[in-house]
């Protein structure tokens, strides 16, 4: 049920604050898993698997199934054959391109390095000026261009992240309908007009999105979360923006943004569908033609180590957030195979991980736990994040940090690299079941500026991983100096001399509660 | 989940010529056991989607013990008679497949993607907890809480979450679509491990369930797989399956709900039938086109006049589900722009402009011809994903109507003309069927409908 009302991810946002309620008519035994960004790229299928048996992989004793009997470990999982294609427009502006013939559908999807680490002093400019693309363009209007793709079945969409700004057009490939939508999306592309009614429109929204986030407790701790991992940092930079910086946001600061950041030489395309390489090529020169001609905006550099640190904001909520986290790795990190999969073991696949059996299972704290990174053009945060009952707050992060410390002193065993190993090859195939999910990881490709045959290399590289890569990955990147608490909820009470033994870890206890 | 599936709903407007060339190779039969089989074949990848649908949700929970689907949803996980507690999660898990299970008011079902070569494990996991659950008490404590901590981060510490609930609870008078599917906290504090082992022996039988599969399989090596684990479930006697109903005219109905919002909200849901209980079934699809017209898109009536145009509201939209098991609701909902002194009764009367708007004069061609042509792309859009057809399948089925719904309700909706429309919007958007909820931040001064 992924098909929603096609509308901007604007009004989308919004729009939870009234509909979000009705989301909990349907609920799921477990949340959603990693943002997609974060998983790895697709290429081509390796020749061989590891030759792991049965024992190592599910450990023992093997139940009585005879499913699991028959299963043939040794020979990975059947693939599909995807022929990815690279090449540059004339601009320089890397292209990417996988033929999909099965439907008379094609995605495209632009990623600038234009999102909100690119603001400056004006918080929030990235994400309103990603949101008054298809305001309007030359003498067309906010309703004009909606009408003008709806009536041809055309998807637009666009979003704003830190690294990135994002346009997308999902659109039919028969000629009356795909040349129309791709003279509108070119239009969009090249000169977006920020008419005045719609800027003081999107203006009133983005404040309305700023009030809404203050009801979330969620929403405060992750706020907390960058900002203290990232002082001064263009991370640091709250993408919704401030009230002060949403106010004080021209027409000529978001026209300026646009012409910088939405240039060619700063875009990435990736396509994939029913047209030939042929038509691919003519249609992303088109594409980068239409944008303003400019360079890439130079790469977002490391940022500075911070110590660790425990802070408490409170909130009116039956449950507390707690957040631990530091700076982690960014997306071109040599040990990014390593932490990768030594994440997965930790947090970062759900049942069967160290903290959802540790933090879920045994101990029923938490309906959603789980650990991630977040590989980024410079270091994104490395966050581990559950809600528990406010009185189980304490417990809950003393679990969290024996968790953690403990993974980083000893590092993962084998049997857990094994299966964490195995459940990477058997996920490949799922990663490529779709057009979408294809058209995401080409342009991530292009974007991170990774090889066309990424995913076999990272696959490879995960194949060779050891225990003590692991662990010594880990103990590089994590050190506890660095660790950060943030926990969002009611006001701790005064810590009782008998709660001595329940303190958390050394790295929560360098700094009082705020 | 009303607002992402609506226009799903309305994907098959396409013209049957079209049709020919997207639909997929489709197999439904039933095994002696009683249990429905639907199988489709997408040959893109090497990969499946397997699910099992169970015709039980929080609409068949007797008062006092609602969230007894749901919770048995979870102690699915916790062991059968060859798997120890969790251990079937690990297992899937280490062969790299995604799973998970929802339950809602009319059904809960059960998930797996995989590689096609995988997928006799997940068939075979899946049969044995048909039957064969275990229930142990010890996991069931520690799993309650769990799911109460789940109640308090979707709905208790949610202001939206919580504005929803309370709505619902009045919109629906004879209907248990107004208890909430996760249960009431009280509920949950009361409930025991005997009364979910008695939900279970009396829902979980295969006449009860539906096996749908969608991905890189064909028939004949499918079915008989189905047949080695699902065949040797035996048939036990069938729960009676109820359609919800309500009743025909309730009167209007009003609630103020003091929030910890920091934005005020208004929603406005009135009792429709679906395309379960509707008798003449034209109504129900042109619930969905007036559904569409009011809110289809970005350039769709509501988005057009009330955000862009008056900018009375930052946001506004509506929602109708024509495929439940019962009668539904047809929801109104909106945030009122405060930026320019916009209050809840102005936000209100001017949907009520727009409901007026409708009922006198049908939707333009031009309107309905927009609509159309997002059904049709997003027919071949939805083939991309084969969870979305997946569940689109097993909901059908599970909702008692027929799975080809999928492909071909296109005539039902090319039928209905512009005045039916409008029509509906004259029988069904009236104030003796509606339910008004103002929700308004705490500390702030009340506004009176």
């Amino acid at each position: 049920m992924s098909q929603s009302k096609p509308f901007s991810v604007l009004r989308w946002l919004i729009a939870l604050a009234a509909l979000g309620g009705m989301l909990f008519l349907l609920m799921e035994r477990a949340p959603d898993s990693q943002p997609a960004s974060d998983t790895p790229a697709v290429a081509q299928a390796p020749d061989d698997g590891p030759a792991d048996t049965a024992t190592e992989v599910f450990g023992s004793p093997l139940p009585a199934l005879s499913s699991l009997e028959e299963l043939d470990l040794d020979t990975p999982p059947a693939r599909r054959g995807l022929d990815l294609q690279h090449w540059q427009t004339r601009q320089g502006t890397p292209v990417y391109f996988m033929h999909a013939g099965e439907l008379p559908m094609l995605d495209i999807q632009l990623l600038y390095a234009a999102g909100a680490s690119r603001d400056g002093e004006l918080p929030g400019l990235a994400m309103f000026t990603n949101a008054m693309l298809n305001e309007g363009t030359g003498s067309l209007d906010a309703g004009d261009i909606a009408a003008g793709f709806e009536r041809l079945g055309a998807q637009f969409g666009n979003s704003s992240h830190r690294d990135m700004g994002l346009i997308s057009l999902r659109t039919l490939t028969a000629a009356d309908k795909l040349d129309p939508a791709l003279t509108l999306f070119a239009q969009i592309l090249s000169k977006p007009s920020f008419p005045a009614a719609s800027l003081e429109r999107i203006r009133e929204q983005l404040l309305a999105g700023l009030r809404y986030a203050r009801q979330r407790p969620g929403a405060q701790a992750s706020e907390a979360l960058w900002s203290t991992l990232y002082p001064g940092h263009p991370y640091g930079i709250p993408p919704d923006g401030s009230e002060d910086s949403l106010k004080a946001i021209s027409r000529d600061d978001l026209q300026r943004f646009q012409q910088t950041y939405y240039s060619a030489g700063n875009a990435v395309i990736a396509l994939v569908g029913d047209i030939d390489r042929a038509r691919a090529e003519q249609l992303a020169q088109h594409l980068a033609d239409a944008m303003p001609q400019g360079p890439a905006a130079e790469p977002t550099p490391p940022a500075e180590k911070i110590a660790a640190s425990s802070q408490h904001i409170d909130f009116a909520s039956s449950q507390t957030h707690v957040l631990v986290a530091q700076q982690g790795m960014s997306r071109t990190d040599p040990d990014y195979a390593a932490l990768y999969l030594g994440n997965q073991i930790l947090g970062g696949s759900g049942f069967g991980s160290r903290l959802v059996e540790e933090v879920r299972e045994k101990r029923g704290l938490s309906y959603s736990v789980g650990s991630n990174f977040s590989a980024m053009q410079a270091p994104g945060p490395f966050v581990i994040s559950l809600q528990t009952r406010s009185d189980q707050a304490e417990q809950a992060l003393e679990v969290v940090n024996q968790t953690l410390d403990r993974f980083i002193s000893e590092g993962p065993t084998d049997a857990e690299v094994n299966r964490a190993k195995q459940q990477l090859l058997g996920e490949f195939p799922l990663s490529t079941a779709s057009n979408s999910a294809i058209v995401a990881q080409l342009a991530a490709i292009g974007f991170y500026n990774l090889p066309l045959n990424h995913m076999q290399l990272f696959l490879d590289r995960v194949q060779a991983l050891t225990a003590t890569d692991i662990r010594e990955a880990f103990a590089r990147h994590l050190p506890a100096s660095e660790r950060v608490v943030i926990t969002v909820g009611p006001p701790q009470p005064p810590a009782e001399p008998e709660d001595n033994a329940d303190q958390p870890s050394a790295a929560a206890e360098q700094e009082p509660s705020a | 989940m009303l607002r992402l599936r609506t226009l799903l709903l309305l994907l098959p407007l396409l013209a049957p010529t079209a049709m020919a060339d997207s639909r997929q190779p489709t197999h439904s039969y039933t095994l002696d056991n009683g249990l429905n089989v639907i199988i489709r074949e997408d040959h893109r990848a090497p990969v499946v989607v397997s699910q099992v649908w169970y015709k039980v949700g929080g609409v068949d929970e007797p008062p006092g013990q609602t969230g007894l689907s749901h919770a048995l949803e979870h102690m699915m996980f916790k062991g059968s008679e060859h798997l120890e507690p969790g251990q079937a999660s690990r297992l899937l898990s280490s062969l790299g497949a995604s799973e998970n299970a929802m339950t809602n008011r009319d059904y809960t079902a059960y998930y797996q993607m995989l590689s096609r070569d995988q997928l006799p494990v997940a068939l075979e996991m899946e049969a044995e907890r048909m039957h064969l659950l275990t229930l142990p008490e010890d996991e069931f404590l520690k799993e309650i809480e769990v799911i109460k901590e789940e109640r308090r981060m979707r709905v208790d510490d949610n202001p939206n979450g919580v504005a929803y609930e309370r709505f619902l609870a009045q919109a629906y008078t004879a209907s248990p679509y107004a208890q909430p599917v996760i249960g009431w906290m009280h509920d949950l504090d009361r409930m025991q491990i005997e009364d979910l082992r008695a939900w279970y022996k009396s829902h979980y039988v295969p006449g009860n369930a539906t096996l749908v599969i969608v991905g890189d399989v064909y028939p004949e090596t499918v079915k008989p797989l189905v047949e080695r684990y699902f065949g040797a479930v035996p048939a036990g006697p069938l729960p009676v399956v109820r359609k919800p109903l309500e009743l025909p005219v309730i009167g209007e109905r009003s609630l103020t709900q003091h929030l910890d919002l920091q934005l005020p909200s208004l929603l406005l849901g009135f009792n429709v039938p679906s395309l379960n209980t509707v008798s003449e079934p034209w109504e129900a699809h042109a619930l969905r086109l007036l559904d569409a017209v009011l809110d289809g898109g970005y350039s769709a009536r509501l988005p057009s006049h009330l955000e862009r145009g008056d900018a009375i509201a930052t946001s506004v939209g509506t929602g109708y589900d024509a495929f439940t098991r019962g009668d539904s609701l047809f929801v109104f909902s909106g945030i009122p722009n405060e930026a320019r002194d916009i209050d809840l009764p102005t936000l209100e009367a001017a949907i009520w402009k727009e409901i007026d708007a409708i009922k006198q004069t049908p939707p333009s061609a031009e309107e309905l011809a927009r609509v159309q042509a997002q059904v049709v792309a997003g027919l071949v859009y939805a083939q991309d994903n084969i969870m979305q057809q997946a569940n689109r399948i097993g909901e059908l089925v599970t909702v008692g109507l027929p799975w080809q719904l999928v492909d071909n309700d296109i005539e039902a909706l090319q039928a209905v003309t512009p005045e039916q429309v409008s029509e509906v919007a004259r029988r069904y958007l009236v104030r003796e069927r509606l339910t008004r909820s103002y929700n308004l931040p705490n500390a702030r001064e009340e506004q009176q409908p």
